[in-house]
């Protein structure tokens, strides 16, 4: 395992858009975890009538909010909070998708349609819509039925990609002599299968986080997502958005947040699906 | 490829032209006002009192009379007469109007004194609107004497009598209504073409974005100044304020609805008005237990906690920050039409140390040392609901949130989509409760949220205090002290802490400076919208059509 | 034949999944849809009980939902609780045609813009423009849709006034204009909102069309053409994106809930009057019915977008169609 993350680190590294990614991406995660202690407090309103809105400047690198908040600890602080739901999120996707794709694969026969029929059905909703139904059946969202929720909505296609893996590396030669040796299904799914759709599989993780970023931001940007006083950054924007004029820095800061984010964890993905591509090599 | 980037570029440059204005010479002006909910329907009383459907129907259905200027609701003699030409006292339990006989309905019939009736009947009707045959409750009966004159009579003499009469439920076309049974009203033909007497009739909706009136020519009170009345529907508060910005809309109700109002106040295209507003809006505790309202609630039945989460914020500094330097803090619950009608004292200033103190000698401390303020194991910790989609709302949580925090109270606070938050906050199911409420023009509506009596209906906290009730009671028999016994209810209920009295709106208008004679009214604020008129020289395209 | 019966068939049971799947989840949710905010006079019990037995809402929800699918059966989708007076087939058919027109006109960008710049990119491949648009297309694909939209209408709208901000025409345009001043209206408030969500999806597409581009290049028939001396030129757009474009097509049903994600957003800071807005208005407000009709049109539409996508590669893509 540590070894094939090695590998992957690599790969990546040896293309452009891979090391601008990881830079960027090794930047924000530093950031969120050592700068926090150094800044002021995120819910801090030290002075709403005459201290809001308030431009760059010496002791708040990125301005204040509408509520005299400093903006930069909050961006800060948001990247914890995004970084968190997108890693918790993805992390249960892809274990679900990865799961109910090998069985379905495996298994064949009437568990595979009808996994795969749900599957179509739930894809055929948009997420978003999936997302807000499920913001409403829970009225009010702990950061880590967010979590749940978000997970739970996004491992239709990584189910689906895992499932074509299996489908084709079932035929390959030693998956067929260790069934003809007799070995156990679990043994076969676990020792055999799943080793091979790794590579897949960590293109579409990546891939995913940037997704859940941006889900995440839009949620909270309806005022359904991460709650007050947690900042993050698409709550950043719901707030700031009435000032985007007068104050742009306090909704440009998280915007940049996330588009930086998202940008650098889809360069990594992109470079490893490259890599990992028997075309490029 | 250098051709079709010319040509691409040359018709964007034709399409970013505005379009040229299809000038036709008929009309004489054009207002736009933009609001974030549309009219379900703008005939008055048969779909609620809601305040988007009394903005347009204001201006559609004439009062017998309208209020003074200043709301005052007891002044008899000061009423503007509108359907009514005058009115005269028979005796202490009935009341006489005489029709102004020009006043005719938009499809030519006249007005009558049966219409007058038939209005007063439905508003009767507890099956229809349990709220509003309430409030006709007084008037034991309404009779019209020939076509010009309508008689009514009231159960008891007091103060309010002509206010009763004449203010909640306007005369209805008798002619077109009488017919339609009063359960499929909302069905009818007459839903989709109200034909009303005001200064503008009915001309189109489109549905999700427009209301659109027409001026009546022929109103007897004179002829309308502008053609044309547009409610423009944008439930986005940043889309309002760029149709303003952007020139495409005219005028606002309530520039602080913007968390940034001063784009509209220095800009020299619009002028501002400011008109104190029937709002008021407060936090509201809960005295049950949300998990079982038969028993007291374990933290905010205790008067004293009420008291010092009251003192711990900084009440100023949320309103100013949410709806400008003239806005109140209300002392109890009074809109700022009230509060300068009562002369209701200003509440007192906050004071963090003396609410720590409050809390601390009734047990709550921190014993557990986390930041928050625990007794017998139990943390500080309350709930706020409020509707998800008002942004003051959400701005002014957002400070309640982080004052009590420093004094180591743990709010969370809990925005919900409107169908959650209003049974939630019907069946108690909350600690707090970020309410706004337009109030009636009176202090004798306070009865309902705030009597013994209004428990069950919307009194949904279970505030009681029999000593209010009773200065309410007794406010309504005596004209001459209503005042002072008003004055006192407020000031009591602020005593007791039922709720954080937290703002009472001074709004500021924001108008096109392109009009003229601009008036506004506090209880209806567009209904003087006839007598308003374009400056000559200043017409903007859509004036002219 | 049987393939394309049986992925009917497929799509069909697709669909009836997730029509099931919406109804219970959203009755899962908690709230009244009958309680309406602002309102300072409520129903009345006797009113509120009226209109929950008009909507069945006082039934078991398995009746309820017997009661949804038989006038579903004949396309009728109910009445909507908020608006009283309108079916949910008026309000749904007044509001196509504004997403239609939205994600339209950006299926179409996507598709000539984006497959052609995939293309050119594929060609490209390990030059420093391939990984500049890489990287630019990645930036573009990270921006959130409504912070991109926000600072469009600033730019344009409110600070130099060059295109409207919010609606679909201007409704003040006297229903008499001349259809050249409707369209260029109709053009003038289509161009932020389209130009928005092309911009944040259009990435997906010339990533996947390059990706696909790769895959064609490598082909024997690619060769084949090469070898036989036929002009560069053609054998690349003759013969690769000709056969890449079928691959982009199996995607158009991936395309479509993005770009209603996308409209969801985009629509919202336009005031843009599709079934983006409606729909969510509709979750907000609890309109049981609207949510219904909206999910059920969109998925439908997805489903039958995927299937037609497949029919269509199937018939494309000489590799399927052969083998």
């Amino acid at each position: 395992m540590k070894e094939s993350v090695r590998y992957a680190l690599r790969v990546t590294w040896a293309r452009p858009e891979g090391r601008i990614g990881l830079t960027i991406l090794a930047i924000i995660v530093v950031a969120a975890l050592l700068l926090p202690p150094m800044l002021q407090d995120p819910r801090a309103q030290p002075d709403i009538l005459n201290g809001s809105l308030r431009p760059p400047n010496a002791s708040h690198l990125l301005g204040t909010d509408h509520l005299s908040r400093d903006v930069l600890s909050r961006v800060v602080h948001g990247a914890r909070v995004s970084l968190a739901v997108a890693a918790g999120a993805v992390a249960l996707s892809v274990t679900l998708g990865a799961l109910i794709g090998l069985v379905a694969g495996y298994a064949g026969g009437w568990v595979d349609a009808t996994a795969m029929r749900l599957v179509d059905g739930a894809m055929a909703v948009p997420r978003l819509f999936l997302l807000l139904l499920i913001a409403a059946v829970m009225d009010h969202i702990p950061l880590t039925l967010l979590i749940l929720a978000i997970g739970c909505t996004g491992w239709f296609g990584t189910s689906r990609l895992v499932r074509a893996e299996v489908l084709r590396i079932r035929q390959l030669e030693f998956v067929r002599s260790a069934e003809a040796l007799g070995a156990r299904r679990r043994r076969i799914i676990f020792r055999h299968l799943l080793p091979n759709v790794l590579g897949p599989l960590a293109v579409a993780t990546t891939l995913a986080v940037g997704d859940v970023i941006l889900l995440e931001a839009g949620l909270s940007f309806l005022g359904l997502g991460v709650q007050p006083p947690t900042p993050s950054w698409g709550g950043m924007i719901l707030d700031a958005k009435p000032d985007i004029i007068s104050a742009p820095w306090t909704s440009l800061a998280p915007g940049l947040a996330i588009v930086l984010t998202v940008l650098s964890v889809n360069l990594v993905g992109e470079a490893l699906r490259d890599a990992l591509d028997p075309r490029e090599s | 490829m250098r051709r079709a980037l010319v040509v691409l570029g040359f018709s964007i440059l034709t399409i970013a032209a505005p379009a040229l204005a299809q000038s036709t010479s008929a009309g004489r002006g054009t207002v736009v006002i933009v609001t974030a909910r549309e009219a379900m329907s703008p005939i008055p009383t048969l779909f609620g009192g809601d305040a988007a459907n009394r903005e347009v129907s204001d201006l559609m259905f004439l009062r017998l009379a309208d209020l003074p200027e200043d709301l005052a609701t007891t002044d008899e003699p000061r009423f503007v007469p509108r359907l009514a030409k005058s009115w005269r006292r028979i005796d202490p339990v009935t009341l006489a109007f005489e029709l102004d006989p020009r006043a005719k309905w938009h499809d030519g019939a006249p007005v009558t004194a049966a219409d007058v009736v038939f209005a007063i009947e439905r508003a009767r009707m507890e099956k229809l609107d349990g709220q509003l045959a309430g409030l006709v409750r007084r008037i034991s009966s309404v009779t019209a004497d020939g076509d010009r004159r309508v008689i009514f009579k009231f159960t008891a003499p007091y103060a309010e009598q002509f206010y009763d009469a004449v203010y909640h439920a306007p005369p209805l076309p008798a002619h077109l209504l009488a017919r339609v049974s009063p359960d499929s009203v909302g069905a009818s033909s007459f839903a989709a073409n109200p034909v009303g007497n005001g200064p503008y009739r009915w001309k189109r909706r489109v549905s999700g974005q427009l209301i659109e009136l027409s001026a009546n020519d022929d109103f007897f009170l004179g002829k309308p100044g502008l053609s044309r009345v547009v409610f423009l529907i944008a439930g986005d508060t940043e889309a309002r304020m760029n149709l303003l910005l952007g020139g495409e809309a005219d005028a606002v109700d309530n520039i602080y609805q913007f968390a940034n109002p001063e784009r509209l106040g220095q800009n020299p295209r619009f002028r501002l008005y400011p008109m104190p507003s029937l709002m008021v809006g407060y936090m509201l505790f809960n005295q049950r237990d949300p998990a079982d309202t038969t028993k007291p609630h374990p933290i905010l039945g205790d008067p004293a906690v009420r008291r010092a989460l009251a003192l711990a914020l900084d009440r100023e500094t949320i309103v100013r920050s949410t709806y400008g330097p003239s806005s109140l803090v209300p002392a109890g619950p009074v809109s700022a039409v009230l509060a300068t009608r009562l002369e209701s004292p200003a509440p007192p200033r906050n004071d963090t140390t003396k609410a720590r103190e409050i809390l601390g000698s009734r047990g709550w401390t921190d014993h557990d040392r986390d930041g928050v303020l625990d007794k017998d194991g139990r943390p500080l910790h309350l709930t706020a609901i409020f509707p998800a989609t008002s942004g003051a709302r959400r701005k002014m949580a957002l400070q309640a949130q982080e004052q009590l925090r420093r004094i180591g109270v743990e709010l969370e606070i809990q925005p919900l989509d409107p169908p959650v938050y209003v049974p939630t906050r019907r069946t108690g199911k909350f600690d707090l409760d970020l309410a706004a409420v337009t109030q009636d023009p009176t202090p004798s509506g306070l009865s309902q949220s705030w009597s013994c009596a209004g428990i069950g209906g919307t009194n949904v906290a279970h505030y009681c205090n029999p000593q209010v009730d009773t200065l309410l009671a007794r406010a309504s028999r005596s004209p001459e002290s209503a005042r002072k016994l008003w004055r006192d209810a407020v000031v009591t209920i602020e005593g007791d802490a039922p709720a954080i009295f937290l703002y009472a709106p001074v709004f500021l208008y924001a108008v096109d400076a392109r009009f003229e004679k601009v008036t506004l009214r506090p209880d209806s604020p567009w209904s003087e919208v006839w007598r308003w008129r374009v400056r000559p020289g200043q017409e903007a395209s859509r004036d002219r059509e | 034949m049987s393939w394309a019966f049986r992925r009917m068939l497929q799509a069909f049971a697709t669909f009836l999944v997730a029509v099931v799947l919406m109804f219970f989840l959203m009755r899962l949710a908690p709230g009244d849809p009958l309680s309406r905010l602002g309102d300072e006079r409520p129903f009345s019990p006797a009113a509120l009980a009226t209109l929950r037995a008009r909507y069945g809402l006082d039934q078991p929800l398995l009746t309820q939902f017997r009661a949804f699918v038989k006038p579903l059966a004949r396309g009728d989708l109910g009445v909507s609780i908020q608006h009283p007076d309108r079916s949910v087939n008026n309000l749904i058919a007044q509001r196509l045609p504004a997403t239609l027109l939205l994600g339209g006109t950006v299926l179409l960008i996507n598709f000539t813009l984006g497959t052609w710049l995939g293309a050119w990119q594929a060609f490209r491949r390990g030059s420093k423009t391939d990984h500049l648009l890489t990287i630019f297309t990645l930036l573009l694909y990270a921006t959130p849709s409504f912070w991109l939209g926000l600072s469009l209408v600033w730019l344009f709208g409110t600070q130099w006034h060059l295109l409207p901000v919010a609606f679909m025409h201007d409704p003040l345009l006297s229903p008499d204009a001349s259809r050249l001043t409707r369209w260029t209206d109709l053009l003038r408030h289509l161009i932020l909102p389209a130009a928005t969500l092309s911009l944040v999806t259009i990435a997906a597409t010339v990533r996947y069309q390059r990706a696909a581009m790769l895959d064609v290049l490598h082909l024997d028939f690619i060769r084949t053409a090469r070898t036989k001396g036929l002009q560069e030129r053609q054998v690349r757009w003759r013969h690769a994106w000709r056969n890449a474009i079928g691959a982009v097509l199996a995607l158009f049903g991936l395309w479509l809930p993005l770009l209603v994600a996308g409209s969801v957003f985009v629509e919202s800071v336009f005031a843009w009057p599709g079934l983006g807005t409606l729909a969510a208005e509709a979750i907000g407000t609890r309109d049981y019915p609207v949510i219904m009709g909206s999910t059920i049109l969109v998925s439908g539409v997805v489903v039958l977008g995927s299937l037609l996508a497949d029919l269509a590669h199937r018939w494309l893509d000489p590799r399927l169609r052969e083998g």
